[in-house]
């Protein structure tokens, strides 16, 4: 029951993974709703993931939050499995469940032996068609919510800085609300709300049903058709197509609080996303995150950390899994008496070499190579080839997207790099952010 | 934010009993032939080009020399900054053109490094992890890099309720023991350490004489043989005994280390039961019904479902060679956690007192059990479970007889470990963070407009 933003920059890429010999099939249930099996044989488990096509983007206006705490009420009860009957039914038969909720989308899994699939099949139908939200449990959750963020973000100092940056990135478009909520918001959810979320959005002609394990495309039909093809099709809310206004100038802030021990310096751009890039434009800012922060053999990191000595750490990520824009970030954290303007200059000191000339061809070479082998790694989790699959359906890509990424990595030349470098960061198209310990200390 | 994860090396984690156990759908195998002698457990995978190794050295903190807490963990950060004649950036662009994951994760009585490999780059990434922990460099230049990232994490450390309630609880719960301090040092012994603490311990602590190792995926047994031969076969045969035995555990009661947080983190613990205890498997059970089963657990039935206290709570047993623990920890905001700390206590008594019910029992059984597969889906998974029995000092047996073993146990069984280890009086309680003092009753939360209450 947690809620998934790309809040600190800890993560590398979040790249695909892929699948070159791994099979996938792919059919829709007479409801609408959409299925993709992946098989992999290897022990007697299944992973199953259903990913809703509503986020936080979804959010009534002034109640912020609504999302992520829905998908806490999914955990709640229906009539017939009532209070924590649901995750309690999954342990009981041997499994373990969870769910995530992001800007774009909310997605529920379970992973459990293979002969109880359709078990699991059976309680995720109930929940979709028969939530119960009668009782008082609306505003005990709500506190767990609020604790929810405090744990996550009210307590973290760099998760705070985070929320700002990311509010004054979007300006208008809901991307710039946090996913869990501002916490007077989570306060005015109500059971009304709630219920009216679950009308509007809920149904299974609006989720992607993804089974990763030991079974077969037919096995999982049969098991689908009877558990799910039981709840018809309604229609759902329309997204709203939200404006990404022009941005016109870098938004810069400096953020001063006395809970901050070690100081940081954080740039995000808002960058073309998977969905919104010209052919091979969001590859290229993929590889163009890992060479110059995706590793210890990174260009921030060699320069910043290893040669100049500015920085204890330094690193890039690019998140362009997203149905509008997706962001690409820089960070390092100075060495004690580093002033971080310093440490910016010479950030954007080692940026600006990938805008001047096209990168080595060796360490281009070892950056497509790291990511082509991520896609590698990644067959060995059911869960993450589950997440691959999944995350490119919901925001409207297709399976061969994921399943051709490693290509479309090959194919990136030092050429392309050189130009999302020069046209994609771009200053008016990021926000800068500093964070110091309050008082007198900087 | 660090690339090195240190947040990770004082959690609840050093040889945690997995919560998956038996009937693996993996064919777990003993390789027959280990170079010298080391314990090896493998599993041969051909369905993806990869290898997976986990290798636990007894290497951990429990070796720190007093004045140079954190040299365990300095050295291990040093394990990827240069050996033979490949200086840091050299070693890790080996590493990098190859896609050869090399991490390293200090505990307290062992350094487990995880290896993972595509096929093809296998043969070079022992050979490398083998130069690694053979030939070192611990040139001055890594060192002060690492120094200055252990120090820089060290800091954010100070900003997090739960590592600092973490590191005050092992420090009132095992005193002066070698378990007692944090994993990660502090800041005047990491800046106390020298190139030639760094070279001693080395020398002294990454050797083959009581290696724990398993292996998953795209290997035989014979080539495993040779790849395991060219990482560990230039070490020196010695073995480190382990930590000596603690003469007192715990610190019963609340210390409270102020900070300016809204939600405070509370740990609380108490003396657990050693692996070998004749009641481990009850207490492991027990430990499920109360704390370590999620939305089946009393405790987030009590805390979380019931009262909104909070996100998450959790308990485990952990098991280290000279101890056992049983440590639980949930956060909660500042107003709330006197009444929390005290639901804490009540439902542990009650627990021990009453010990579980039938259907509480029978419940944990079926997820105990049958989860167990699902920690077999994976090469990286396997190894972890398997380094983790491993490092516990379990039989390769173990993994067939480990359900068998779980369904044996009796609701009297679990009553007397749950009455063993939940001894509420006997708690150590640490609390990071400034909690409010406990209030009379409140009053009913102002309401918003849209919503009623029930």
């Amino acid at each position: 029951m947690c809620f998934a933003a790309a809040l600190i920059a800890t993560a590398g890429s979040a790249a695909p993974s892929n699948a070159q010999d791994a099979k996938i099939f792919q059919f829709a249930l007479q409801n609408g709703m959409q299925v993709l099996v992946v098989p992999d044989h290897r022990a007697p488990v299944v992973t199953q993931m259903l990913w809703y096509r509503v986020g936080a983007v979804d959010d009534t206006p002034g109640v912020g939050g609504l999302a992520h705490f829905f998908e806490h009420m999914m955990f709640r009860g229906t009539p017939s499995l009532p209070g924590e009957g649901f995750s309690q039914t999954v342990a009981r038969n041997g499994g373990t469940d969870n769910a995530f909720t992001t800007h774009d989308f909310t997605a529920f899994y379970v992973q459990i032996a293979k002969d109880r699939l359709k078990l699991v099949m059976s309680l995720d139908a109930d929940r979709m068609a028969n939530l119960d939200l009668s009782d008082a449990n609306v505003h005990t959750e709500r506190d767990v919510v609020l604790e929810e963020r405090r744990m996550r973000i009210d307590n973290d100092p760099q998760s705070l800085m985070r929320e700002q940056m990311e509010a004054a990135l979007h300006l208008s478009h809901p991307y710039g609300r946090p996913v869990i909520g501002w916490a007077e918001e989570i306060r005015h959810i109500g059971r009304v709300e709630a219920q009216d979320f679950y009308q509007r959005h809920y149904a299974p002609n609006n989720c992607i049903l993804v089974v990763a394990g030991d079974v077969t495309p037919p096995e999982v039909k049969a098991a689908a058709e009877a558990e799910f093809g039981k709840v018809p099709a309604r229609p759902v809310a329309v997204r709203w197509d939200f404006a990404q206004p022009p941005r016109m100038a870098e938004t810069r802030m400096t953020i001063a609080r006395q809970d901050v021990k070690v100081p940081l310096f954080m740039r995000i751009y808002r960058v073309a996303s998977y969905t919104e890039a010209k052919p091979g434009e969001a590859e290229a800012l993929e590889t163009l995150s890992q060479l110059m922060g995706g590793d210890a053999t990174s260009a921030l990191y060699r320069e910043l950390v290893v040669k100049r000595k500015l920085a204890s750490d330094a690193g890039a990520s690019y998140e362009g899994y997203a149905r509008d824009a997706g962001e690409f970030d820089v960070y390092a954290v100075p060495r004690p008496g580093v002033r971080l303007d310093v440490l910016e200059h010479n950030v954007d000191d080692v940026m600006q070499s990938f805008t001047k000339a096209h990168p080595h061809a060796a360490d281009l070479e070892r950056a497509k190579t790291q990511l082509v082998a991520d896609s590698i790694y990644r067959r060995d989790s059911q869960y993450a080839m589950a997440s691959a699959y999944g995350q490119a359906l919901v925001i409207g890509l297709t399976a061969d997207d994921v399943t051709e990424w490693p290509d479309r990595i090959r194919a990136v030349s030092g050429e392309q790099v050189q130009r999302v470098a020069v046209e994609d960061l771009i200053k008016r198209e990021a926000v800068t952010a500093y964070l110091v310990p309050a008082a007198g200390q900087h | 934010m660090a690339r090195k994860t240190w947040r990770a090396l004082f959690a609840f984690v050093a040889t945690m009993f997995v919560s998956a156990g038996a009937n693996a759908a993996a064919d777990v195998k003993v390789l027959p032939h280990a170079p010298k002698g080391e314990v090896v457990w493998y599993v041969s995978d051909h369905t993806l080009p990869m290898i997976a190794m986990s290798v636990a050295i007894p290497a951990g903190s429990a070796y720190d020399p007093q004045g140079k807490f954190g040299l365990a963990s300095f050295t291990a950060s040093l394990l990827d900054e240069g050996a033979g004649t490949l200086n840091a950036q050299a070693f890790q662009t080996a590493l990098s053109n190859r896609a050869i994951r090399l991490s390293v994760s200090p505990g307290r009585d062992y350094l487990v490094i995880t290896l993972v490999s595509l096929t093809d780059n296998a043969k070079d990434a022992f050979q490398l992890l083998g130069l690694a922990l053979s030939h070192p460099r611990f040139d001055q230049d890594a060192i002060q890099r690492v120094r200055a990232q252990m120090l820089s994490a060290l800091e954010q450390e100070d900003e997090d309720p739960p590592t600092v309630a973490a590191k005050a609880f092992y420090k009132a719960f095992f005193h002066d023991h070698p378990y007692g301090h944090p994993v990660s040092g502090d800041a005047a012994s990491i800046n106390a350490i020298n190139q030639a603490d760094l070279k001693a311990f080395a020398a002294q602590h990454w050797t083959r004489g009581d290696l724990r190792i398993a292996v998953s995926g795209d290997v035989d047994p014979a080539t495993l043989t040779t790849l395991l031969n060219s990482a560990f076969g230039h070490l020196s045969a010695h073995a480190a005994a382990p930590a000596p035995w603690p003469t007192h555990v715990g610190s019963p009661g609340i210390q409270t280390i102020p900070m300016p947080v809204p939600q405070p983190t509370v740990v609380f613990g108490l003396p657990g039961l050693m692996r070998s205890d004749k009641d481990f498997i009850p207490g492991f059970v027990a430990n499920y019904i109360v704390g370590g089963g999620g939305f089946s657990s009393r405790l987030t039935d009590e805390l979380r479902v019931k009262r909104g206290l909070t996100y998450d709570v959790d308990t485990s047993l952990t098991t280290y060679r000279r101890a056992g623990i049983m440590a639980g920890d949930f956060a909660t905001k500042a107003a709330s956690v006197q009444d929390a700390i005290g639901v804490v206590r009540d439902t542990l008594k009650d627990f021990a007192d009453n010990g579980p019910t039938e259907k509480e029992l029978a419940d944990a059984k079926t997820y105990l059990t049958g989860s167990f597969p699902i920690s077999f889906s994976s090469n990286v998974g396997i190894v972890g479970v398997l380094n983790g029995f491993q490092q516990v000092g379990l039989p390769i047996d173990y993994i067939q007889k480990r359900n068998s073993l779980i369904e044996a146990v009796t609701v009297a069984d679990v009553k007397r470990a749950a009455a063993r280890i939940y001894n509420p009086r006997a708690m150590t309680i640490v609390i990071a963070g400034t909690p409010e003092a406990a209030k009379p009753a409140k009053p009913s939360a102002p309401t918003d407009s849209h919503a009623r209450r029930h």
